[in-house]
Order: C-alpha cells, then structure tokens, then sequence
C-alpha cells in the first residue's frame, strides 16, 4: 500500500498543495484527475520516491520512503514502472533500445525472453514490427504505447503512467482499460495520473475521492473486492 | 527477478558502435605504444647506442705473451659491468691501423712491428656509468702487463650526462604519450557519459544507484584498458621483433630480439599493461563525474 501523509509540496514560490492524505491500496489501478499545472507529474515522482515531498511522508508497505533506509527505498524505486509525459529525450533511441534499457534495469531477462516477450508485448499494444523504428519516427500515441509495452516487460510490481490515457488516444482507450485491470488482477498496483478521465471509465469507477486538487479514482477490477 | 541488475559491460550493452569505434582508436594507440616502450625497454634510452660506440682500450706491454693477453682478457670479461674483452695480438693491430691509415706500411721496414697487442673491452649497456668504468680501468690499471689505459676518462662524465639526458627525454616524451592518451579517454569518458545520461538517469529512477554505475563503468572501462594494452604490446612487441630481423642493424641501437622474451621485459609489459588499465579506470571515474557536474 502507498500512503501520504500530510504531503506538501511549494514550487515556484507559492504552495502547490499541502496537507494531503491519501491510500491507494495494492492489487488496484487508481486513476489520479487533475487539472493543468496541478502538480500531477511531481506527486508521481514524490509516490516513486524521487523527489523528496516539502512536507509530509510517504509510507509505502509500512516503510517511510524519505525517512526510512535508503536502500528500501531502492528496492521500491527498482521495482516500479514508469512511462512518463513524452518527451523527445529518447529521441535518438530505437524502440528495441528502449527494450534493451528497460531489460537492463531489471535483471534476470535472458535474451531470447526478452526478444519473445518484447514482440508480445508490442503486439499487445499493437505496434508490431516496429523494433528497428527510431523514436523521433513514432506519432505521440506510438511514443506512449512502446514505452508502456518497454516498461512491461520488467514486469513492475507498480506502474506509474503519467498523462498515458491521454497520449495514447482514444483508439486505445480499450486495450488500455482491459490492461490496466489486468495487470490488477494479476496483483500489480497501476497509478495513472491525467487531466481528465475517460467518461466510460467514470461510469465504471464511480464517485471520486478529492484529495486537494485532484480526484483519485479506483478503476473496476473483474475479480477483485473494493477495498 | 534479482533486484541488482548486472551493470558489467553497462556502456557496451547501451552504446556499442562508439564504444568500438574508441575501442579499435585505443588499440591502435597501445601497439605504438608498446612498440615504444619495449624499444626504451631494450634500448635503455640511448644506453645501448653509446654502449656499442664505447670501448676502453688496454694497450699490453711489448713483450706480454699472447697466452697471458688472452688470459688476462678472459679475468677481464669476467668483471661484472664488462660485456665483451676482446684480445688483439700485435700483427691484429698492425692490420686494423693499416686499414685505417692506409699507406703507412712503410713504418714497418725499419724495426718490425711497431704496434703493441691491445684489449678491447666493451661495457654492458646498463652499466654504463663513471663507477663502473672507473672500476674496469682501476683493475686494468693494477695489472702490470698493461701499458695503458685508453677509457677516454676526460670527455666520459660529459658523454654520459648526455647520454643520460637523451633518455630521460624518450622517457618524457613516452610519459608525455601516456598523459595524452589518459586525456584523450578523459575526454572521451566524459562525451560518453553525457550521450548516455538519458538511459543512466533511466536506470537511476529505477534504483540503480549512480555510484554502483560509476563504479561498474571505471571497473569495465580498467579491464578493458588492461586488455588492450597488453594486446597492443604483444602486438608492438611482434613489429618490434619483425623490425629487427628485418634491419638487424638496428639491434646495435634497440637490441637483440631474444631480449623481448626476458622476464623483466615482460614484467615492465605487464606493469604497463596494469598502469594503462588504472589510467582507464580514473579517466572513466573523473569523465563520470565532469559529466555529472558539467564540467570540462
């Protein structure tokens, strides 16, 4: 479970949130709205234990992420996911260097699984053959979608997508949503931050809980109680 | 899944096509370089060149019995710093003077063979120095079959200063070599780390820690500098020896060949080899850190 406790963060000279208390429990795909410049990127980075909160903790498992052991806190960052906001730093990559990076940070991928499991995965997020294709050549959804499949394939007990809904398009607004609640019934704890929620998926999740400036939403899983 | 990925090799795995690039650069450098060293190495700067240029002449008393030259040539080779003592008996030495004077066979006919028997004593290249020669013509000096010692003692401490000089001057520009090629890395390391800090920062925002990355680059980057240069000196050593046989008239300048395979040669080969890998090393180390700190 990944808690905050009294989470404040102060940027550009004026308070961005502060007071903030929230769980998002594990085995679930959370949902966190909010609106431009709400500082949805930064709470991501602050849950994956990169950037220090200025005010508050977050407990994850038990453990404080900023005050407890910094080798805890390794092994939680080690076993995230994170597709962020698309950028053009991987511009020069290929979507097979994306793979074999990802493959690197997570060792124990042999190299045959790693080629078998790279052309599922990009098959799953339906961008077949593309391995030798350069970056700066993919669309923003294609950008979105390889770096997602790239970062499946350490297999992360947490993933964290920011804006991933949004960059992928509304054509894949259905392959994400049955993947999301997948990777939850498999036991994995998916949080995606956004501007906006899909309204199917607001349908489906149902009320929010408002936590500052933003509304945390727990998607459906099929099998799985509320918590 | 083990949550310490293996880090060997790391820019290899991230970056193969300039890594072989620089790779190949570095090998290339390292057989001139190994060439260069095991040339210093044998040649002892320009010891063995003035070793062979220099030799102190004992010239024997009239009367002293070919037997006892040669036997007293024989006490001589024996002496520590002598390399060779060669006994020329008088007909000998009226040969090599005519070859030099030609013309001057007249200065027989008056009263036989003007010329006493001489030795000619050659210095071992790395023993080369005032005490050792003034050891070999104090002991000739004592011996009461020699007339005279010919060690050229009044421009000797000059030469030798000179000739000390000389080498120190290959030395430094080896040295000089080496602190290029640790800059050239450096630089190099540097470029390498600023190409690949998007997949480093990848790596650190999945808990791989910087230093563990730091610390397997410099290790990768000593093995591998270990490995080059003890290839590139084998290999420099090989042109060396081919260079040899092919020119044996530089063997009076660098050395023999056999001398290649002596231990101490090959211990400094592998001295070298360890120093280039400890240069790699630190170039990898602080080029991490100027990238970091952005710095050049």
């Amino acid at each position: 479970m990944i808690e905050g406790f009294r989470l404040g963060v102060f940027s550009r000279g004026t308070t961005l949130w502060d007071g903030l208390d929230f769980a998002l429990g594990d085995a679930a795909a959370w949902f966190v709205a909010g609106p431009p410049s709400s500082g949805k990127t930064l709470l991501l980075s602050i849950l994956r234990g990169e950037r220090r909160p200025d005010a508050g903790d977050v407990v994850v498992s038990g453990e404080s992420l900023y005050r407890g052991n910094a080798a805890l806190a390794r092994a939680w960052r080690a076993s995230c996911g994170h597709v962020p906001e698309q950028t053009i730093a991987d511009a020069r990559l290929t979507v097979a260097d994306l793979f074999r990076r990802s493959a690197l940070a997570g060792s124990g991928v042999r190299e045959r699984e790693r080629k078998d499991r790279t052309e599922r995965l990009l098959e799953m997020v339906g961008l077949p053959g593309v391995l030798e294709w350069r970056i700066a050549e993919l669309s923003i959804s294609e950008r979105v979608r390889a770096c997602l499949a790239a970062e499946l394939l350490r297999g992360p007990k947490i993933l964290f997508c920011d804006g991933v809904v949004a960059g992928a398009g509304i054509p894949c607004r259905e392959m994400l949503w049955g993947l999301f609640r997948a990777l939850a019934r498999e036991g994995n704890t998916v949080v995606l931050a956004e501007r906006t929620i899909p309204e199917r998926w607001v349908l489906a999740a149902g009320d929010a809980e408002p936590v500052g400036p933003f509304r945390v939403y727990r998607l459906p899983v099929p099998g799985a109680g509320m918590r | 899944m083990s949550e310490r990925p293996s880090l060997w090799w790391i820019d290899w795995r991230l970056s193969r096509g300039p890594l072989l690039r620089e790779t190949i650069g570095r090998l290339l450098f390292f057989c001139l370089l190994g060439f260069a060293l095991l040339s210093l190495l044998l040649s002892g700067g320009v010891g063995r060149f003035l070793a062979d240029r220099y030799a102190i002449t004992a010239v024997l008393r009239a009367e002293v019995p070919s037997a006892e030259a040669e036997g007293l040539a024989r006490k001589v080779a024996a002496l520590p710093p002598v390399r060779s003592a060669a006994y020329r008996d008088p007909e000998a030495a009226w040969k090599e003077f005519l070859r030099a004077y030609p013309g001057l066979d007249p200065l027989r006919g008056a009263g036989g063979n003007p010329l006493p028997g001489y030795i000619e004593i050659r210095i071992r290249p790395d023993r080369l120095t005032g005490a050792d020669v003034g050891l070999v013509t104090s002991a000739l000096r004592s011996v009461s079959l020699v007339e005279q010692v010919l060690a050229g003692e009044e421009w000797l401490p000059r030469l030798l200063r000179t000739g000390r000089l000389a080498s120190w001057v290959c030395r430094g520009i080896f040295a000089a070599f080496l602190a290029g090629f640790f800059l050239v890395s450096r630089l190099q390391e540097r470029a390498r780390a600023i190409a690949l800090a998007g997949d480093f920062a990848f790596l650190a925002e999945r808990g791989v820690p910087g230093g563990r990355l730091a610390f397997f680059r410099a290790a990768g980057a000593a093995v591998s500098g270990f490995l080059l240069a003890a290839a590139g000196t084998a290999a420099g050593g090989g042109a060396l020896f081919l260079s040899l046989r092919a020119f044996p008239f530089l063997e009076s300048v660098i050395g023999p060949t056999s001398d290649l395979v002596l231990p101490r040669t090959v211990a400094a080969a592998v001295l070298f080899s360890l120093g280039a890998a400890l240069l790699s090393g630190a170039a990898s180390l602080l080029g991490w850190r100027a990238a970091r700190s952005g710095r050049k």
